[in-house]
């Protein structure tokens, strides 16, 4: 062990834990073996550390024994680091004199072997107590945060979740990709379980945005860029032209009647195709902002140049502006709301379904529309064919808990399923075959909803649809044969039916990875993005200050969806108005004298922290954007960087604690 | 597929739990698609997902007494649904398929025949061996048989049996041999050497069988020198590539029309003669849904002048089974009595709805049965069926 200066008194503490770290590790063993190291003054075990009388055990020894240095064996440093660092701080210790060892998600919860472990938990113990001998008292930065908020999507959790920041008075700025807010929802017809109106409750939400004071809506926007911190972020967002000059258009549709198209004919998004619109056009009678848009993809001025221009003619406010290009605003905001929602599967992904062969096999998101009375057909329920169907299939699971598409549970096709089949049968009378594998209902209510639909009269067949195919021998309806296993008689069975509804999974966006790399937060091989804790930190990402809401961290039904938007308005609110951030001293710096001006670690930053001083020809790196990665310190040609927490002598000691192995067993038998 | 032989030689229901495909039937949600997916579920009394179930519960032995198994015919149709992707037609099923087939009081005496035929002539219908090479004095053009001229050759076509004896399998060789010469490939045949691969023994399933012309058939090629081996027959492919490999086969298997697809361009200027045909394609089990080649076949077909190419209801990895795999080339007497529906005759139905002049087919099997299933449905004056290489060929001629 190498030399430190001065006088290192160091108490040790290992945590049972309950049995979490004590049924494997021998903490007695643990506590016998580290009280005879060098400069240990006190070695505890203590069946609960971070309980109030673990921490005062703990503080009382700082003070009576009058120790310099605390190293606690425990649980991950992630859980608890923050509150032994406390626990140095009230007894007068500079909370970086202390070292934490993760003995439980690292040692006992992974391992069998109980002496084995035992001998890690020494190993570790002891790196510790080499390590923090050269500790340095440290000081953390405070940096202020920038109250405002950007909200990345404007479907139902980012709705919620900018209302509730801009209601506590925030700035909030909500960017909408799409020519209007609502998302997904609002294309529902109805919601589960209570079967109020989507519009009815949506639409009231999606005005309150437009009207905030505190709220800055645009749409048919996308972020280009984000740079900087948590507390201090810089956001370059480029509106899209919409060839509409927002502030002059009243929404009063007359460029629609006017185009030079008389009659829509080009694929009606908002209806999933079901209806046509004009290039010219506003995506739904509600749609938020009331602001029509042209599509430049079909408007006949963009492709020859050779339009009678009759929608420009027609507007008396001359709100059309054919030549508008797109707008770049930079916004400066402390935290970020990403709320960016989900992409229905694709139904032509399980081919033996038939969608886009045969015309009367829909999607429930098109059948939503199709029941809807805005919707294409007014809500009545005609199919592609004209005809009204007798006899409905709602097929369960399509693209979901399926390894050819997608493995996981979609969680809420089963609750619209039986909606839609409610629904169905509302609209049409005719007979309702449900075929699912489960029927999952968790959640408030949801399982009574099941019981009212049961009661219903719709039919269940527990089986998973293998075939789905026209009815050769039926020559007058052509009805599509539904084929299954019904498992629980064991027989296969064919249903004629007129329509089929393939109750689609919810997938991550097809851009999850771009978005992901933008924000710098993660996403798991499927593409959500990964919360920062499943269960305590479920909107928190790995990167301070950007938070997630609704179904871009995984599918969750309308309910789960807004309570955690509100839980993400929290947290941002939180960071809010603590006023300023405290950073993680684990920063970089530069030691001038030795600082060669070669400039080669300035590229190598990951966070663009490093600068180049040209007065001075030295290397500069800013503490608030630097992360700890250590990427400068490793390349410095010259030794120049350091790093606090992270200096050679304390790795270096650590890896000697590491390597400096004695058998504990003829240690203590020979004592 | 397992890797090490000593494991398939002994494997056992008991060690089912051993194989990595055994663990994945742990996984298994009883969602019911295999049987659903099943051209013949309907008429087992254990479907595939009841059988899982059982193998999980240690009840299979019920299963042995009925003839569930017996009725697969190897199509893939589960497997590839399966949203566990349990290998059901691979492993499982084969397994089961075997014990049932051994516990059997008497084995159907068609496919009894067949495989004796297999083990004595080295072909399922019992024709000389002699007479394997005969197609040749009919073909246009010169067929390098290696036994005359054992000079190392770039392509080993592996014939089979189907296309060697049966009257239309040989129109295909004919053809084939037409187009290989057209497009300068050095090619040669086994001849009379040539024995089954005993894909039939495998599926049907017989494994002393197989094993005994593996061996004959690997003692062959060793006598020879060759870079690649081509075969017409989607069974035979599947025999070189999955089991033949676990006897030190050192090539890749390729099915005819892969290959000529690689000589595209080559071929395309020789097709010279317009055919107006309407063309409806029926994916074989073993081409498409085994190896996922649905493409391929359809490019080929396309490449012909006039060709006009519509789709059956079921198609690609929906397709339905001829019936033929499995050993079903040998059991429609005994499926008749049975009471089954003919899968050939639902096939057939289907491509006359299409309207085409033509039901293309990739796999020697086929012809014949779908020929007969025309004749049974009297429609045999509206619908041809031939082989892609037979359009192929016909489009050469000027």
């Amino acid at each position: 062990m190498s030399k430190t200066t001065g006088n290192t008194r160091t108490g040790f503490y290992i945590c049972h834990c309950g049995t979490n770290i004590a049924g494997t590790v021998d903490v007695e063993k643990v506590v016998d073996y580290v009280s005879k190291l060098p400069n240990v003054v006190v070695a505890k075990h203590y069946k609960y550390m971070c309980s109030d009388p673990g921490q005062e055990m703990i503080q009382k020894d700082i003070r009576d024994q009058n120790l310099n240095r605390l190293v606690v064996a425990a649980c991950s440093p992630f859980l608890h680091e923050r509150t032994f660092r406390n626990v140095a701080s009230q007894a007068g210790l500079n909370q970086f004199f202390f070292q934490m060892v993760n003995t439980r998600e690292q040692n006992a919860w992974v391992h069998l072997d109980a002496l084995a472990s035992t001998e890690k938990a020494i190993d570790l113990a002891r790196s510790a107590i080499f390590r923090v001998a050269f500790h340095k008292p440290l000081e953390q930065k405070k940096v202020p945060i920038h109250p405002g908020v950007l909200v990345v999507g404007g479907g139902i959790a980012g709705i919620h979740a900018s209302l509730t920041l801009a209601n506590a008075g925030k700035k909030v700025f909500l960017v909408e990709r799409e020519p209007t807010i609502g998302g997904h929802m609002a294309m529902f017809d109805k919601t589960f379980p209570t079967l109020d109106c989507a519009a009815c409750i949506l639409t009231p939400k999606m005005s309150s945005v437009k009207n905030h004071p505190n709220i800055t809506m645009w749409t048919y926007s996308e972020i280009e860029s984000v740079d900087g911190y948590v507390g201090n972020f810089k956001v370059n967002v480029k509106k899209k032209p919409r060839y509409i000059i927002e502030d002059l258009c009243v929404g009063c549709l007359d460029c629609i009647d006017a185009c030079v198209y008389k009659e829509p004919r080009f694929f009606d998004e908002f209806n999933q195709g079901l209806s046509k619109r004009k290039p010219v056009y506003i995506p739904f009678p509600q749609a938020t902002p009331q602001l029509v848009v042209i599509d430049p993809e079909t408007c006949i001025d963009f492709k020859s140049n050779k339009c009678k221009k009759t929608c420009v003619d027609v507007c008396e406010r001359k709100a059309i502006d054919l030549n508008q290009q797109p707008e770049h605003k930079e916004i400066e905001v402390g935290t970020i709301i990403v709320a960016t929602g989900f992409k229905p599967f694709d139904a032509s992904g399980v081919p033996y379904y038939g969608y886009g062969v045969y015309p009367n096999v829909y999607t429930a998101l098109e059948v939503e529309r199709l029941i809807n009375a805005s919707g294409p057909t007014s809500g009545e329920v005609v199919m592609r064919d004209g005809s009204r169907p007798e006899k409905i299939a709602i097929i369960h699971c399509v693209g979901s808990r399926d390894k050819n598409t997608n493995l996981w549970c979609s969680r809420v096709c089963c609750l619209y399923s039986l909606k839609l089949a409610h629904l169905l049968k509302e609209h049409t009378h005719a007979d309702i075959y449900n075929f699912y594998i489960d029927i999952r209902t968790p959640g408030k209510m949801m399982e009574e909803f099941y019981y009212r639909m049961a009661e219903e009269g719709t039919k269940f067949i527990r089986g998973r649809v293998a075939d789905i195919y026209p009815d050769l021998t039926d020559e007058v309806h052509r009805r599509l044969i539904v084929k299954a296993e019904d498992t629980l008689i064991s027989e296969i069975i064919k249903v004629p039916v007129d329509m089929v509804v393939l109750s689609t999974g919810l997938e991550p966006r097809a851009d999850a990875n771009d978005v992901r790399r933008m924000f710098n937060i993660t996403c798991s091989t499927e593409g959500f993005f990964i919360e920062r804790h499943p269960k305590l930190a479920p909107v928190n990402t790995f990167t301070d200050g950007i938070f997630l809401a609704g179904c871009c961290q995984g599918p969750k039904d309308i309910p789960d969806t807004v309570a955690q938007a509100g839980a993400a308005a929290a947290e941002a609110l939180a960071l809010i108005d603590s006023g300023f951030i405290e950073l993680e001293p684990n920063t970089a710096f530069v030691v001038e004298v030795d600082c060669s001006g070669c400039k080669s670690c300035v590229p190598l930053c990951p966070y663009s922290a490093i600068s180049y001083q040209e007065d001075k020809k030295k290397a500069y790196i800013n503490e608030a954007l630097c992360k700890g990665c250590g990427t400068c310190v490793a390349s410095c040609p010259s030794g120049s960087i350091k790093q606090n927490l992270f200096e050679d002598e304390e790795i270096y000691s650590e890896i000697d604690g590491i390597l400096n192995y004695t058998n504990i067993y003829e240690v203590s038998e020979c004592c | 597929m397992a890797t090490d032989i000593e494991g398939i030689k002994s494997v056992t229901l008991e060690t089912i739990y051993d194989t990595p495909e055994g663990k994945l039937i742990q996984s298994c949600i009883q969602c019911g698609t295999c049987a659903g997916a099943c051209p013949h579920g309907e008429y087992m009394d254990y479907p595939p997902r009841r059988i899982i179930k059982m193998l999980q519960h240690g009840l299979i032995e019920k299963v042995f007494e009925t003839d569930s198994m017996l009725k697969c015919v190897n199509c893939y149709a589960c497997m590839v649904k399966c949203p566990r992707e349990i290998h059901l037609t691979e492993v499982i099923l084969q397994l089961v398929k075997e014990q049932t087939i051994i516990r059997l009081p008497a084995v159907p005496p068609e496919l009894q025949k067949a495989l004796e035929n297999n083990y004595r002539y080295g072909n399922p219908m019992g024709e000389s061996g002699r007479k394997r090479a005969n197609w040749v004095t009919t073909s246009s053009v010169p067929v390098r048989i290696l036994s005359q001229n054992p000079e190392p050759v770039d392509v080993l076509w592996f014939v089979e049996s189907y296309p060697s004896y049966h009257p239309r399998g040989q129109d295909t060789c004919r053809a084939l041999a037409k187009i290989l010469n057209a497009l300068e490939i050095d090619f040669a045949i086994l001849g009379n050497e040539e024995k089954s691969a005993g894909e039939c023994g495998m599926l049907s399933y017989e494994s002393g069988l197989a094993e005994a012309l593996v061996d004959y058939n690997m003692s062959v090629f060793a006598k020879y020198k060759f870079n690649k081996m081509i075969t017409t027959d989607p069974h035979a492919l599947d025999a070189f590539n999955y089991r033949y490999k676990l006897y030190d086969f050192g090539y890749e298997a390729q099915h005819a029309i892969l290959f000529i697809m690689q000589y595209h361009d080559r071929l395309k200027p020789l097709l010279k003669k317009t055919l107006g045909y309407s063309v409806t394609y029926h994916d074989s089990c073993c081409l498409g849904r085994h190896n996922k080649f649905y493409d391929e076949p359809r490019q080929l077909l396309q490449l012909i002048p006039g060709i006009k190419l519509v789709e059956m209801v079921h198609n690609r990895l929906n397709s339905i089974c001829c019936g033929g795999g499995g050993g079903g080339m040998w059991l429609d007497t005994y499926f008749k009595s049975q009471n089954m529906e003919r899968l050939s005759d639902i096939r057939v139905k289907e491509a006359i709805e299409t309207g085409a002049d033509i039901l293309a087919v990739a796999c020697p099997y086929e012809i014949p049965r779908f020929e007969d299933a025309l004749k049974v449905a009297g429609y045999d004056k509206k619908i041809a069926v031939k082989d892609i290489v037979e359009l192929v060929s016909e489009s050469m001629e000027d």
